[in-house]
């Protein structure tokens, strides 16, 4: 392979090459410029207190982004990663409030959790790539049947998770905070995931699917096993909203949902498939978390906060496509 | 006993029948070249030996054992590798990856072998190292390569699947000289090694320098087998055209005055195109005289629909001269030309014609909305308008309200055809227009097209169907790679003069 130091010296052709290699680089830009102006307005945003609690707050979502990245490489879509974190994490905390909150017990309910996020994953799989139903209607419709199963066995929110569960997502080990090493953990997961087969394939899926089809690559198994793959780590983010939340919440991924679907897009992946890192996703999603997080320290008024969120993220979408789309014309 | 055997292969869509009676032999240790006019069935073959199309019935034997090809899937177990005329890369994965793609190599389990997906794919680029281009290498994706390239990869991809039955499926048709000699090369070597070959190819000296024997499939069968030693190019295009030749009967009957009318100057003509250039065609000129009918021939894909788009205004990036009855003709867009009186009609209805799950109505006014500028309309004026239209071409429908998607392919294409008849255009553009429609239909919209054309309006026409161009055409244009290669005019209209000129190399 080679390196990187081409980028200036070859001039724009050489610069577009790298966008097209590294398409999650408009994404790490505008982080940058993000940290660099909450910086500006708030100096104490920039402290190591912070931006663990930044961290703490978005881990789940970059999790979800995760997930979603997974299903849109392969040209397709999951509208129920929400409706999956919210079944994962009512199940969760509903099990230890009975079982009690021991630490082995805990990893068994963990264990438990991410068996139900598997299975909602391969639910959406098997009805979208073996029934042939529209992706973004089924699993619409799966997210409703997901929601259900939490409102069921959680009719309202607040039950409280076991202390052993926030203590640990908010503690430290070893001087360093929890998150940071679950940030470590999922740089590593992601980087054996991007070498394997599956993921090539999903690739290869999303680029053309009656052409993965001619290469004989079973096309149906492979976009099950992303949808499976996703359902995995939306039971991830949901450890992660339990451990940040402290509760249980029959409807609290819900608003996750298009968040995903934004950081995915924000992180340079096409939603046709065939396009994009999880490392785009993952920084995309602090992205979002960071422009949450400005516009509360610019002094936006509360009422006017919706408004310019919107508007920031309109934004920054915006820089990442036309920059994507110059690297690829 | 043979390698590889089809007995009886059938396949239809529908009422379209892609393949009637295919029957192949392939040896091992031979390239068997499969030559056929357009729709004659080639690919629908391939396909079912590759697992893409299911026959409907017939028998696919390996090695004297019948077997049933479940998918393209199955092809890697049974010892198949198909090269697919349309490519089957991703175009967003490296040469490298799309080389290993069908059979990613595997280490510990789920992870993909890099070292040895760079060994595989050094080694098959190293066949035609010399000839690949600027550009080429491993590391590079699909999309960033030219057509001859992304061509080689597909190549290299089938050469990868180290299979005893390799399928070339027009395989050459971007390649340069060089990289066609090289592919030869390998192709003899794989020959010595034992694998059967069948080679697809529309230029007829590379059939005579690398194929064994060579195959002949007309209006999806296979009428004959012959070894190339035993055979000459004419022999083969004679077997091609079979007994339609009976002289030139398909031929419209009357040719008196049309000598006169192809005579006709540039300036009378009703469309005049000089120094025509664009994706896919080039230095295309000629006219269009009024009340003729000029056909476009010649294989698919040599820059026929191409031309029509562009003069429609519907493929950027052309430049030439358009005249139309005298004035130039800028194609900025669809609605610049419609509006100019230019009608363009796609055989591709559900992309280019038909307005899905709307009434019929709706789907006969849009162009008279759009070159009367209508902004309000009386429904029942706007059936006055639609009847008679719909009724030149006998379509058959219940009401105007019903949704045109309720209509059969036929009389869908009719009803594209009526809405531009209401406001009579200067010229129309045909665009093989009869692609999956019955015959009646073909035959009411033929005599249509005639009409139109004693009216005195401007017809084009291309046809993928060459019965249907010589019946029909006044004048034919063979396009070959881009160019006009050849007119036939009059008597010259044959299907032999057609063949000819359509399989020389360009």
């Amino acid at each position: 392979m080679k390196g990187a130091p081409t980028a200036a010296a070859a001039g724009p052709a050489g610069l577009r090459q790298f966008l097209v290699r590294f398409p999650f680089l408009p994404a790490l830009c505008i982080l940058i410029v993000l940290l660099a102006l909450n910086g500006i307005f708030e100096p104490r945003s920039l402290s190591f207190r912070s931006l663990t609690g930044i961290v703490s707050t978005y881990l789940a979502l970059m999790m979800l982004a995760v997930a979603q990245t997974y299903v849109v490489y392969a040209g397709d879509i999951d509208l129920s990663v929400g409706a999956i974190v919210s079944l994962v994490n009512v199940a969760i905390v509903a099990l230890l409030q009975q079982m009690g909150g021991g630490g082995l017990t805990v990893l068994a309910v963990l264990g438990i959790g991410l068996a139900v996020g598997l299975a909602c994953g391969i639910v959406n799989g098997l009805v979208v790539a073996w029934l042939r139903l529209q992706a973004i209607v089924a699993t619409f419709a799966t997210s409703i049947l997901f929601t259900g199963l939490a409102l069921w066995i959680m009719p309202v929110a607040g039950t409280p998770a076991p202390a052993a569960v926030w203590r640990t997502y908010g503690g430290r080990i070893l001087e360093i905070p929890f998150v940071f090493w679950a940030v470590a953990a999922l740089a590593l997961v992601l980087a054996i995931l991007a070498r394997t087969r599956l993921t090539t394939q999903l690739l290869a899926v999303g680029d053309d699917a009656v052409r993965a089809y001619q290469s004989g690559l079973p096309v149906t198994r492979i976009r099950i096993r992303g949808y499976a793959l996703c359902g995995v780590f939306a039971a991830l983010a949901a450890f992660c909203v339990t451990g940040d939340t402290a509760s249980g919440d029959p409807l609290v991924g819900a608003k996750m949902t298009l968040s995903s679907v934004a950081a995915v897009v924000l992180g340079g992946c096409a939603l046709s498939g065939g396009v994009g890192t999880v490392t785009g996703s993952v920084l995309a999603a602090v992205i979002i978390g960071l422009i949450n997080s400005l516009v509360y320290f610019v002094g936006t008024p509360s009422e006017w906060q919706n408004l310019v969120q919107g508007l920031a993220i309109i934004v920054a979408l915006m820089a990442g496509v036309l920059v994507t789309r110059w690297a690829r014309s | 006993m043979a390698k590889l055997e089809l007995r009886g292969v059938g396949k239809a869509y529908g009422a379209t029948v892609a393949l009637r009676q295919g029957d192949l032999e392939i040896e091992a240790g031979e390239v068997h070249a499969l030559i056929g006019a357009n729709g004659s069935g080639k690919s629908t073959l391939c396909k079912i030996v590759a697992g893409s199309v299911r026959p409907d019935r017939g028998e696919v034997l390996i090695d004297g054992r019948a077997v049933t090809v479940r998918g393209p899937e199955a092809t890697g177990a049974l010892g198949i590798g198909i090269f697919y005329q349309e490519l089957s890369l991703a175009r967003h994965r490296t040469v490298a990856e799309n080389i290993s793609l069908p059979r990613l190599p595997r280490k510990g389990g789920i992870f993909v072998d890099r070292a040895a997906m760079a060994a595989i794919a050094d080694r098959h680029i190293a066949l035609f190292a010399g000839v690949a281009g600027a550009g080429f290498g491993a590391d590079v994706p699909v999309e960033r390569l030219r057509p001859d390239q992304a061509q080689l990869v597909e190549i290299m991809k089938t050469l990868a699947s180290e299979a005893a039955i390799l399928i070339f499926d027009e395989p050459t048709s971007a390649l340069d000289r060089a990289q066609a000699e090289r592919f030869f090369e390998i192709l003899r070597e794989r020959k010595r090694a034992g694998v059967g070959i069948i080679f697809i190819s529309h230029r007829m000296d590379e059939i005579f320098a690398i194929a064994d024997r060579v195959t002949v499939i007309r209006d999806g069968e296979t009428v004959g087998t012959a070894r190339i030693e035993d055979t000459d190019p004419t022999a083969v295009i004679n077997l091609m055209v079979g007994r339609h030749e009976a002289a030139s009967a398909d031929a419209p009957p009357d040719t008196g005055g049309e000598d006169g009318r192809a005579s006709q100057s540039a300036a009378q003509a009703v469309l005049a195109v000089r120094g025509f250039s664009g994706p896919g065609f080039r230095d295309i000129g000629f006219a269009v005289a009024p009340g003729e009918i000029l056909g476009f021939g010649g294989l698919h894909g040599q820059g026929q629909s191409a031309v029509l788009r562009a003069i429609f205004g519907a493929l950027p990036g052309a430049s030439g001269e358009i005249r139309l009855n005298g004035d130039a003709l800028q194609p900025t867009g669809p609605r610049a030309t419609i509006a100019r009186g230019c009608a363009y009609i796609s055989g591709d209805r559900s992309r280019d014609g038909v307005i899905h799950e709307r009434p019929i109505l709706e789907n006969v006014t849009p162009i008279h909305f759009l070159r009367n500028r209508l902004g309000l309309a009386h429904p029942a004026r706007l059936r006055d308008k639609a009847a008679p239209a719909l009724e030149a071409l006998k379509t058959k429908f219940a009401g105007f309200g019903h949704p045109v998607s309720s209509l059969s392919g036929g009389n869908q294409q009719k009803v594209v055809i009526a809405r531009w008849l209401i406001d009579r255009p200067a010229v129309i553009l045909l665009d093989d227009p009869t692609k999956g429609i019955d015959l009646s239909a073909k035959a009411d919209l033929f005599a249509l097209i005639r009409d139109l054309a004693d009216e005195g309006i401007g017809i084009v026409l291309y046809s993928s169907e060459d019965a249907e161009l010589l019946a029909n055409a006044d004048r034919i244009l063979v396009f070959n790679g881009g160019r006009v290669t050849r007119v036939l005019s009059g008597a010259e209209r044959t299907r032999h003069n057609l063949y000819r000129a359509a399989y020389e190399a360009a």
